[in-house]
């Protein structure tokens, strides 16, 4: 797995919501998971072009408490949807595992990063290492990294993929 | 340096000593899940091709989000459930009119105990927090605790919440749960364990602390829990016949946050819609025209809610123009509101019972909210269309609150009516 993004800037605020800004709940409500229906919806409650402008390896920036509200995953599935990045000044609980469990690399805890960017800069995130840079501005810091045991889901795919394989050793184990 | 409660738990789970932030795989004492995610795990389990569980003597089912099967579906919901449970040789399966509320009845019956570790569905498993278990819930990743064992976990760090003075007359424990949340900061309790303790603890019911662990988790904390003292011996005693530890904090062990809470209130507190923590006290919105009632949920399950509400409603009647739901938590709650005759007192008021379990809050699936209606209630959540109607507005308050309200037609404030 390539750990290292490099690609536009798109920043959010504070406080994007997973239903409505992230993706319309009645995905949430249909229990759809299929990234390929999720993808043309991503962020379409706060640019409804959104999902036109991006590419494989842009990264989404955003502030504090990125996809509040009630932990729907699809918002998650649809960024995968799209091969973007993440690097949010904080997640909160709920969300934390979705990104994980939908196969999302992302950074999070990452005071003031949104203050480092504007929308179109070229950043680049290492998502193993956490060290993160514009190269637009001259900026770099590093960021805590996921710890290992997660990057380990987030590469296999998500947390589908990860309980197959676990499952799958747990058999081969078996005398 | 020392560790916090949740983490003794977690690192009697996992085996060795375990500190805030790392990731785990602890295995649990207890998993529980509800009647109505047992079919969906069991699909995905037969797409995984597991044919047995981990450990099926760990999970304890419930039937209690639907024990009145409402349709033909869901009764042959019911018998997927009961044919699950017999494949999977599940041995604590409490069906319709055996339990109650899942996240109630297990303390009663003597499973949860100090120190122990509860990986759960449904996220108010937290409720456990009362004895002092750990309750965590993982939503639908809980079909890899049943397949594998475990499931990844982050070690929570601890918001200490000291509880000075007494309650207040008039107010009921409900009303600090509500107080507590919309005060503690949303940032500090995020994916961290709420912990009580302090003076104003000892004086507090188990059920008062049923309720205090039963609110955190709507602003975005992991889990809620109570050192656990003398008052959880008392309440154990008769019911578990293992040992019981007094496990608890050490002295110097790291809380990312203490925080003093006085028990005593001005005044009753309401949440207003859309959200469990938008509170304010009953003074701001007394005279709003009710329709529905509901007395009951995870958040108001005990004797203690049931007295509180029929003590308002002796002698009196339930306005003309609401319907009052009282939902006991549990079989056993409700053997004993009857003895105590509070089961009279609701019917004579001219109140609806239903069978133990989650009754309305369950989504409304049973006496559900129309457009335009407006509903008081004990339950735990208020989103719009949380109860049927998304036009519907829900507020959520005290059994007290909610029994007055009923009576008035509006809400009021309880105090007038003891």
């Amino acid at each position: 797995m390539n750990w290292v993004y490099r690609g536009r800037c798109w920043k959010f605020g504070d406080n994007i919501g997973i239903d409505g800004d992230m993706m319309p709940l009645e995905f949430a409500l249909k229990r759809e998971l299929d990234p390929k229906v999720l993808g043309p919806y991503l962020m379409s409650g706060i640019d409804p072009e959104f999902a036109g402008k991006v590419r494989p390896g842009d990264l989404i920036v955003a502030g504090k408490r990125f996809a509040q509200g009630n932990p729907h995953i699809q918002g998650f599935l649809g960024i995968r949807a799209h091969g973007l990045g993440l690097i949010a000044e904080s997640i909160p609980r709920g969300s934390f595992r979705n990104a994980v469990n939908a196969g999302v690399p992302f950074l999070t805890n990452c005071a003031g990063v949104t203050e480092m960017v504007e929308t179109g800069d070229d950043i680049e995130a290492d998502f193993k290492s956490g060290l993160f840079v514009n190269h637009t501005r001259g900026l770099s810091r590093e960021f805590p990294p996921l710890e290992a045991q997660l990057l380990d889901i987030i590469a296999i795919g998500g947390w589908r993929l990860h309980l197959e394989r676990r499952v799958a050793m747990m058999k081969a184990s078996q005398p | 340096m020392g560790q916090t409660l949740s983490e003794k738990i977690l690192s009697r789970a996992c085996g060795r000593p375990v500190g805030q932030g790392e990731i785990v795989f602890p295995e649990p004492d207890l998993i529980t899940t509800h009647d109505w995610y047992v079919v969906n795990f069991a699909k995905v389990l037969d797409e995984l091709g597991v044919d047995k569980l981990f450990a099926p003597e760990k999970l304890l089912i419930s039937t209690d989000h639907e024990p009145v099967a409402t349709s033909p579906l869901a009764a042959q919901r019911q018998r997927q459930v009961r044919k699950i449970v017999e494949r999977y040789g599940i041995k604590h399966f409490y069906d319709v009119g055996r339990g109650g509320h899942g996240h109630v009845f297990p303390m009663e019956l003597g499973y949860i105990r100090p120190g122990m570790l509860t990986i759960a569905y449904d996220i108010h498993v937290t409720n456990y927090g009362a004895l002092g278990c750990l309750g965590i819930p993982v939503v639908t990743e809980i079909t890899e605790v049943l397949a594998c064992g475990s499931v990844w976990l982050k070690v929570p760090h601890t918001v200490r919440v000291n509880l000075h003075g007494r309650l207040s007359p008039g107010t009921l424990m409900r009303d600090v749960a509500q107080r507590l949340i919309a005060e503690l900061a949303v940032d500090d309790v995020d994916y961290g364990v709420v912990e009580y303790g302090g003076p104003g603890l000892a004086d507090i019911s188990f059920a008062g602390r049923q309720v205090l662990c039963n609110t955190p988790i709507e602003i975005g904390a992991k889990s809620a829990i109570v050192e656990p003292d003398q008052h959880t011996l008392d309440w154990l005693a008769g019911r578990v016949r293992q040992p019981v530890e007094l496990i608890r904090s050490d002295a110097d062990a790291a809380f990312h946050r203490v925080i003093d809470f006085d028990l005593s209130l001005a005044e009753p507190q309401v949440a207003v819609p859309p959200t469990p923590d938008k509170v304010v006290g009953v003074s701001q919105v007394i005279g709003r025209k009710i329709h529905h009632a509901f007395v009951g949920s995870c958040a108001a399950a005990s004797f203690e809610d049931l007295q509180a509400a029929a003590e308002i409603l002796r002698n009196r009647r339930i306005h003309s123009d609401v319907r009052f739901f009282v939902t006991p938590g549990t079989q056993q709650v409700l053997s004993q509101a009857e003895e105590a005759g509070l089961m009279k007192v609701f019917v004579d008021a001219g109140a609806a019972i239903t069978a133990p379990g989650c009754g309305v809050c369950a989504g409304g699936k049973i006496g559900p909210l129309a457009d335009e209606e407006v509903s008081i209630n004990t339950g735990t959540r208020n989103d719009f269309g949380r109860l049927g109607s998304a036009k519907a507005e829900i507020y959520l308050a005290s059994a007290a609150t909610v029994a007055a309200s009923a009576v008035a037609g509006e809400i009021v404030d309880p105090r007038e009516f003891m």
